[in-house]
């Protein structure tokens, strides 16, 4: 069989190695998404002519289980971008520069981030990558500073901005802050007993973990501690039975929307006539579409506010745009990544360059105080030391059928 | 309410699953010795035809099962002819390889089609109805008595038609039925489209109380293995009842020992019985 | 000069291994071929129980799984030096290969994959829900890399890349000298009819359960470079998906052979990293071609080049015989 087979692998080495490196320009269009591939070569011809070209990174999942999240974070960062560039750009130290979204999919796992980060860094030369998941910002902080990029990620795990990353954003808020206000709420609406039935992700995790000291400290009880998996469950109502066997008052619940209002029906079904207090990702707006408008399941639950019934003046021509370039109501995921866009090339600006990572993440606080009033999607006030972005939040509460907004101070 | 008695109606309500799912396999397996690794996918695909035909052509819930039926079956006898039937006479890994193959191009087919989103299928029967301390919806109970309808069909079937009769005489033997002259292509073929049927009616009665997506076969093929080495691999009876043991031990398991747990169950129960019994509970002999 | 002769292609792929990182220094294209260095050692091991043995074992993303949560609980949470928690690890996958292999190998052909399948998911369950050991699907943070030995330390992206092949040569060597001694053979005629070997007085049951316990090693220490080398482990990894891309690449290069394993995982991932787009949906490709190359190539690429060969030399020494015996004719005339 001799040589035929040596010739193989050589041949593979060489392909691949004379191959690859003409793939800057190939590997932009790449993890297009499915059904919005026209925009993305779209994109690259609104790079505006003339100017230098800045690779803004990404890698996340824009297939399998976590496709549709995946995507909705992709949507924020292509609408900034090309809303940036249709401007002119940005100027960065007397010269014009035009910015473009190179995306690598990584279908949720971390060695795949691991090598996308790395391929990002080789063949673009991203000065940042966005990374929507914990476990792939952990593959990536491995080397980021090393490699001198800043790595933009979208997880509310608190340790990844406590690890002395000195490359870390962390975009959004950590969860702690929402705890609290949405405990005194129920407790005091529904009564102390606290039923947890969180799904078995990390959000869920992070959540629960937070939640039952908080709860127990404002002097409620917390009667069941149990998980559900929306993947590998059969049945839901195997486990909400168990959840409701001790009466609770309030349950709590959330992941996607629409496991969530299965949950959440399931729960009514049983003849649950407490409150639900659901933790981020699920949007009341969707559990009640997804249920096809049933006021009398969510009422008296307890959620982050949607952005979309939190219209000001900073993020009204966002949802706007996205709902006429989508067709759907924009979620938290892909307010934050536009907003987060916008953070990074006003500090670019300030910085001064547009490759010195260390230069742009010290100038992410001044960079945040120059974006534009009218692309202020949420009410952030700062950047801190460790790279945390710090939000004001609000909550939406459900009485009698309406979804209603609520400022935490009340 | 009366949480036993919640579990024990849970738990008829997922072995009611389970068993359908478990019939289908159990039949291939004893007409051709294939564990057909891709009836967790057939299962999932009987699921998304009956929900798209539902919500794109906005037929009615039975009708869009019986086109669902239809076509899975229809996958089922294209797998039997393309796949398994060229396979005949090859080592018994390559059926396997093979199935795990088609599991993979379904899976990843329908995700190109529709995402990967979850979904959920609504239904009319979304009623409440409440006796001796538990709590149903009307499509729980539409579960546990079409698994029964469709157990006695297939019951009646099997015994009472001619083409039925030729199923069971080439499970229990190949070479004598092959004497008598039956078609081992047409038995193998039917066998296929039934083992497909009832995935799809499975997952069609199903679905409106789970969600519908990509991966929503894994599990319950999985069960359905285990369910099918306890009852017997081949069995007919041997899948209705160890899928029924199946459901009460996970929802009653739920409950008294750890919910986080629950899933486990079905794998320990398998291996306890595969370490104490190699060849599985009721083996017809080594074949 | 004979035995050089003899093991061409092999030593044609190590020097171009050996010489690889020299004209690149791209980062990316050395991850990603470690990478798949790490995936073959795995794959050997599959190999050598479904391969050789005949058994198809489900359960080996399971076994990695177990070696590379060992090696980062081990060197994590109880702080136990590097290469020492390394031989831990390999040693820990290599009991549970044992006593599972003890117990599977009982049961045969369907039986022994749907049980392996079984021991795979109860793997990937506990892993999963044991969140207190394994940060269940957090994931497990902060693996370390591999510590010096002496002077080399393992710190850059090139020393890793040496290291790792230095293991895949051993494990190479290893698996051409086991498979073509009579060990080896016998494992073939287990393969081929366990009655059979049984009648000629082989001990199947020991035999394959060094077989078995041998895979289980192969994928511990592949796990175990893995956690190093990524430094971070999610459950995802003993999922049965990646049993089944290990079964992939398996079956592509060519089960039972001994460069398949090389050939398949190579080829595989640097094709679907080569083609991003594919990432998504590579089974709707490989899914079939799973299905096609056990209908007419059952042995892979690799096996399909030996028959060609084969075939080839076959019909030129007819040929051979051919014009020779005219010639020998014509000569009689």
């Amino acid at each position: 069989m001799g040589m035929f087979l040596g010739g193989l692998l050589l041949l593979m080495t060489t392909a691949c190695s004379e191959e690859d490196p003409s793939s800057t320009d190939t590997a932009a269009p790449p993890g297009a998404p499915a059904g919005s591939g026209g925009e993305e070569v779209e994109e690259q011809t609104e790079v505006v002519e003339g100017t230098e070209v800045v690779n803004i990174g990404f890698s996340g999942p824009l297939s399998g289980a976590g496709a549709y999240y995946g995507n909705n974070t992709l949507n924020g960062l292509t609408m900034a971008i090309d809303e940036i560039n249709a401007d002119g750009g940005i100027e960065v130290d007397g010269e014009m520069h035009s910015l473009n979204l190179v995306s690598l999919d990584d279908q949720y796992l971390p060695d795949e981030t691991g090598a996308n980060a790395r391929r990002l860094v080789q063949e673009s030369d991203t000065p940042v990558i966005f990374v929507p998941h914990s476990g792939g910002t952990y593959a990536t902080q491995i080397f980021n500073e090393q490699d001198e990029v800043l790595l933009a990620s979208y997880s509310s795990e608190p340790e990844i901005t406590q690890q002395g990353n000195d490359l870390t954003m962390r975009i959004p808020p950590t969860y702690d802050a929402y705890v609290e206000p949405f405990s005194e709420y129920q407790m005091e609406r529904f009564g102390p007993k606290l039923s947890m039935l969180p799904p078995s992700t990390e959000f869920g995790m992070d959540w629960a973990e937070e939640l039952k000291p908080v709860w127990e400290s404002l002097g409620g009880e917390v009667v069941h501690e149990g998980s559900v998996d929306y993947s590998m469950d059969t049945d839901f109502f195997t486990v909400v039975t168990n959840a409701l066997s001790d009466d609770p008052d309030v349950l709590f619940v959330g992941g996607s929307s629409e496991p969530t209002a299965q949950v959440m029906q399931q729960a009514r079904e049983l003849g649950f006539e407490g409150g639900f207090l659901i933790m981020d990702q699920a949007k009341l707006d969707e559990i009640d579409n997804v249920l096809g408008g049933a006021p009398d399941v969510i009422d008296g639950s307890v959620g982050v506010a949607p952005l979309v019934y939190d219209i000001h003046e900073g993020n009204e021509q966002f949802i706007h745009d996205y709902q006429e370039e989508h067709g759907n109501d924009p979620g938290s995921e892909a307010g934050y990544h536009y907003y987060a866009v916008y953070i990074i090339a006003e500090a670019m600006q300030e910085a001064g360059t547009v490759e010195d990572a260390h230069a742009i993440r010290e100038n992410l606080d001044d960079g945040l105080h120059q974006v534009p009033e009218d692309k202020r999607i949420y009410d952030v006030s700062e950047v801190d030391e460790q790279g945390g972005m710090t939000t004001e939040l609000r909550m939406a509460v459900v009485e009698d059928g309406e979804i209603e907004l609520v400022d935490f101070d009340d | 309410m009366d949480v036993l008695a919640q579990q024990l109606f849970n738990g008829l309500t997922i072995g009611s699953v389970y068993s359908l799912v478990a019939l289908g396999l159990t039949l291939v397996y004893g007409i051709l010795h294939i564990p057909n690794f891709a009836h967790g996918a057939l299962y999932m695909v009987g699921g998304y035809v009956t929900l798209m035909t539902m919500t794109t052509l906005g037929l009615p819930y039975f009708v869009a099962m019986f086109m669902s039926i239809l076509v899975v079956g229809g996958i089922a006898v294209l797998m039997e002819r393309l796949v398994f039937h060229q396979l005949r006479h090859s080592p018994p890994i390559h059926d396997k390889i093979a199935a795990i193959g088609l599991l993979l191009f379904l899976e990843t087919l329908v995700q190109l089609i529709w995402g990967a989103d979850y979904r959920s299928m609504t239904t009319p029967f979304d009623d409440i109805v409440s006796f001796l301390g538990i709590t149903v919806t009307t499509q729980r109970i539409l579960i546990v008595v079409a698994a029964v309808l469709v157990m006695i069909a297939l019951h009646l079937f099997l015994k009472k038609t001619m083409i039925g009769a030729a199923i069971i005489a080439m499970s229990q033997n190949r070479e004598g039925a092959f004497l008598q002259g039956i078609n081992a292509n047409r038995v193998a073929m039917l066998t296929f489209f039934i083992s497909g049927g009832l995935a799809a009616i499975a997952a069609s009665i199903s679905s409106p109380i789970n969600l519908v997506y990509p991966g929503m076969g894994h599990l319950v093929i999985l069960k359905a293995f285990v369910i099918i080495i306890i009852g017997g691999m081949g069995s007919v009876p041997g899948a209705i009842i160890g899928g029924y043991i199946l459901g009460f031990s996970e929802s009653l398991g739920a409950t008294f020992i750890s919910s986080d747990y629950s899933d486990i169950i079905a794998f320990v129960l398998l291996v306890a019985i595969l370490t104490v019994k190699p060849q599985g509970l009721f083996a017809k002999g080594a074949h | 000069m004979s035995m050089i002769k003899r093991n061409r292609i092999a030593l044609i792929f190590l020097l171009v291994a050996l010489m690889a990182p020299l004209f690149t220094d791209n980062q990316y294209y050395l991850y990603i071929v470690t990478l798949s260095f790490i995936w073959t050692i795995a794959v050997y091991g599959m190999n050598l129980i479904g391969g050789y043995t005949g058994q198809l074992s489900l359960a080996h993303a399971g076994f990695f799984a177990i070696g590379a949560y060992s090696l980062g609980l081990l060197t994590v949470d109880a702080n136990v030096p590097y290469w020492f928690a390394f031989v831990l690890a390999c040693l820990i996958t290599t009991v549970v290969g044992f006593f599972v292999g003890l117990i599977a190998l009982r049961t045969k052909e369907h039986f022994f994959a749907i049980y392996t399948l079984c021991v795979g998911y109860i793997i990937y369950l506990v892993i999963y829900q044991w969140d207190e050991l394994t940060g269940g699907v957090r994931g497990l943070i902060g693996v370390p890399p591999p510590s010096p030995i002496g002077p080399i330390s393992f710190e850059s992206a090139e020393s890793n890349y040496y290291l790792v092949l230095a293991f895949l040569v051993l494990v190479f060597v290893f698996m051409k000298f086991l498979t073509e001694s009579l060990i080896g053979r016998t494992y073939v005629a287990i393969r081929n009819s366990e009655e059979l070997a049984q009648t000629i007085g082989i001990n199947t049951m020991r035999q394959k359960l060094v077989s078995f316990v041998i895979s289980t090693f192969l994928a511990g220490l592949a796990g175990a470079l893995y956690a190093s080398f990524v430094r971070f482990l999610g459950p995802e990894i003993s999922y049965t998906m990646t049993t089944f891309d290990m079964l992939t690449y398996l079956i592509v290069g060519g089960i039972g052979t001994l460069y398949g394993p090389l050939v398949g995982t190579f080829l595989i991932v640097t094709i679907t990293q080569s083609l991003q787009f594919m990432e998504e949906y590579r089974m709707l490709i490989f899914g079939p071609l799973l299905v096609f190359l056990v209908i007419f190539y059952p042995r892979g690429i690799v096996g399909g080049i030996q028959m060609w060969k084969a075939k080839r030399q076959f019909k030129k020494r007819q040929k051979m015989k051919r014009t020779s015996s005219t010639s020998t004719h014509e000569g009689g005339d």
